[in-house]
């Protein structure tokens, strides 16, 4: 038996290095190669500039120039504007679809759908809303006697541009995670707190929202992640503009590497944004670790 | 939770309507301006009620090549969806079953992968495919979206190995089965669900993607995203057969959520929500 144990064991691993390897070359090979770039003066625009070994000038510059640090709060800007709103409406519909009302089901499956439309799509029906002069969204806002705004060509409104097309896709996401969360909700005490009078209000301030609490961190955590991966809206609606508005650190990124050739800048500002993402991922898995050993 | 009085009942129906126009509007907005003949595209008030027109789709499939383009996106997602699920569903048992502390870290260093920023190892990945010949190839693709796409089988796949009674394979090991005949005959065929659950995430995502197929293709190898994209000139804007365009791509993903919404659940969560 322990023979066997042994043997099983080895093929197991056997299973396991295939993947490990080939993810080794595809995703840490890259990023050392991202490393070693980002302490180079690699610039494709000047070609017979050597390519030397520059130290920590290009995160020097990055850092100390203004425009990686307005890339980095327009980054936590956007997060704060699409998360907070994506919260509040994700648990109120989640409210709404959990009702024991005929037809929730069907609703809660539409509104499911935007997830799963490619970021480039979402970008081109939004810019088709948005459209200077021919988009529809400021004749619907005229509908309920809003004035119209510049959406995307003023620098007051084109963050929110880009975040509202951002909530329109991810706020199903909090919407399906809260309502899976709610139906395993133990009833007991739901009825306890109605016995003891309090109101609807209350009951959800009190017994539901403490309840959902780890399950909305968690999901949280996951849209601050995807926060810093956002590019295709971005690129489709304002490519970063008007002005700097809205170019975040993946626009920043890409301006650097392929508008400017200068790839070892490029670089340093992805292994800074990678630093960030890594304190998130890691404060998400213990998030996940802590839910866990709190059900064994 | 009590079943709502009448009054509720129609204050939830009157809010969730406003939700539901809200949310489905744009996707509406494709399908009926796809076919909207040109002069009325940007009509206000909506025209609802109109003659379709075929015009935008028939530009995209004679004019433009987007039938290859389509096939670019197909050989890309089914190739990178097969190889992930081989590689993937491996790993996943190897995951489930090999009983080792550091195990758990194995596993969350696998999905970790999946959460960093496409657009921090572009360069690295455009020098490396440059160097190899294999810019605008469906290859370079194949590889990419796979690196994306196994972490995810191999964290949806143990999830469903988990499942499975280690009882049953007890038992064909008793039987004589092998651990490779055990996995193959027994494990895998319980855990068919995930597989096809799998696969789904793994289609979409590929055929959904932007950033890397415009980075890494040119002509030759172009995904129906980016060819969707290169309509949209500055100086003509040919809203019909960006929205034609459009709506082909976002059918995959719109059957997926119809068909397996209960799936996707798992799937986004990574397994905070169970």
């Amino acid at each position: 038996m322990a023979y066997q144990a042994t043997r099983n064991r080895r093929i197991f691993v056997l299973f396991l290095l295939p993947v490990v390897a080939v993810l080794f070359l595809t995703t840490i090979y890259p990023m050392l190669y991202a490393g070693w770039l980002s302490f180079r003066n690699y610039d494709l625009a000047k070609p017979f500039i050597p390519r030397i070994f520059v130290g920590w000038a290009n995160y020097a510059e990055i850092l100390s120039s203004g425009t990686f640090l307005h890339a980095l709060v327009t980054t936590l800007k956007l997060m704060a504007m699409t998360l907070s709103i994506q919260l509040v409406l994700g648990v109120g519909i989640a409210l709404l679809v959990t009702q024991r009302l005929p037809g929730m089901g069907v609703a809660r499956t539409l509104l499911l759908i935007p997830m799963m439309i490619s970021p480039v799509i979402v970008g081109l029906v939004w810019l088709f809303l948005y459209f200077p002069e021919l988009g529809y969204l400021n004749y619907f806002l005229s509908l309920v006697g809003l004035s119209g705004v510049g959406w995307i060509t003023t620098t007051t409104w084109a963050l929110w541009a880009i975040a509202i097309a951002d909530i329109w896709q991810w706020t199903p996401f909090i919407m399906m995670g809260t309502a899976a969360a709610l139906h395993s909700l133990s009833p007991e005490p739901y009825e306890a707190a109605m016995i003891d009078g309090n109101s609807r209000w209350d009951v959800f301030w009190r017994v539901t929202l403490p309840q959902l609490k780890p399950v909305l961190i968690s999901l949280m955590f996951l849209r601050a992640i995807d926060a810093f991966k956002i590019y295709d809206i971005i690129f489709v609606l304002t490519k970063g503009g008007p002005g700097d508005s809205t170019e975040v650190l993946s626009m920043f990124i890409y301006r650097e590497s392929f508008t400017f050739w200068r790839m070892g800048m490029g670089a340093a500002a992805s292994f800074v944004s990678l630093a960030i993402i890594t304190v998130l991922v890691t404060f998400f898995f213990k998030s996940l670790n802590r839910d866990r050993s709190a059900l064994e | 939770m009590n079943k709502p009085s009448t009054r509720q009942a129609i204050l939830v129906y009157l809010l969730l309507a406003v939700v539901l126009i809200v949310f489905l509007t744009p996707i509406y907005l494709v399908a009926s301006s796809s076919v909207k003949p040109a002069p009325i595209m940007f009509q206000k008030p909506p025209a609802f009620f109109f003659t379709p027109t075929w015009e935008h789709y028939h530009v995209l499939f004679t004019e433009r090549p987007f039938l290859k383009f389509i096939g670019n996106s197909l050989i890309v997602a089914l190739g990178s969806t097969a190889i992930s699920l081989v590689f993937g569903s491996l790993a996943a048992y190897a995951i489930s079953r090999i009983r080792h502390r550091r195990m758990n870290d194995v596993a969350f260093w696998i999905l970790s992968l999946r959460m960093f920023p496409p657009i921090t190892v572009v360069v690295p990945y455009y020098i490396i495919f440059k160097t190899a010949g294999l810019l605008d190839t469906p290859l370079a693709l194949i590889i990419v979206y796979s690196t994306a796409n196994i972490p995810l089988v191999v964290w949806l796949m143990k999830g469903f190995f988990d499942e499975v009674p280690s009882a049953l394979e007890e038992a064909a090991m008793v039987d004589g089965y092998g651990i490779i005949e055990t996995f193959w005959r027994v494990t895998l065929p319980l855990a068919a669900p995930g597989l096809a659950v799998s696969a789904v995430f793994c289609f979409i995502f590929s055929w959904n993607e932007f950033l890397f197929a415009l980075m890494l293709t040119g002509s030759r190898a172009q995904t129906a995203t980016v060819a969707v994209m290169s309509f949209w000139s500055s100086d003509a804007v040919q809203w019909g057969r960006i929205m034609a365009g459009s709506f082909i791509i976002l059918i995959p993903g719109v059957v997926f959520v119809l068909t397996c919404q209960r799936w996707l659940v798992r799937g986004l969560t990574m397994g905070s929500v169970k």
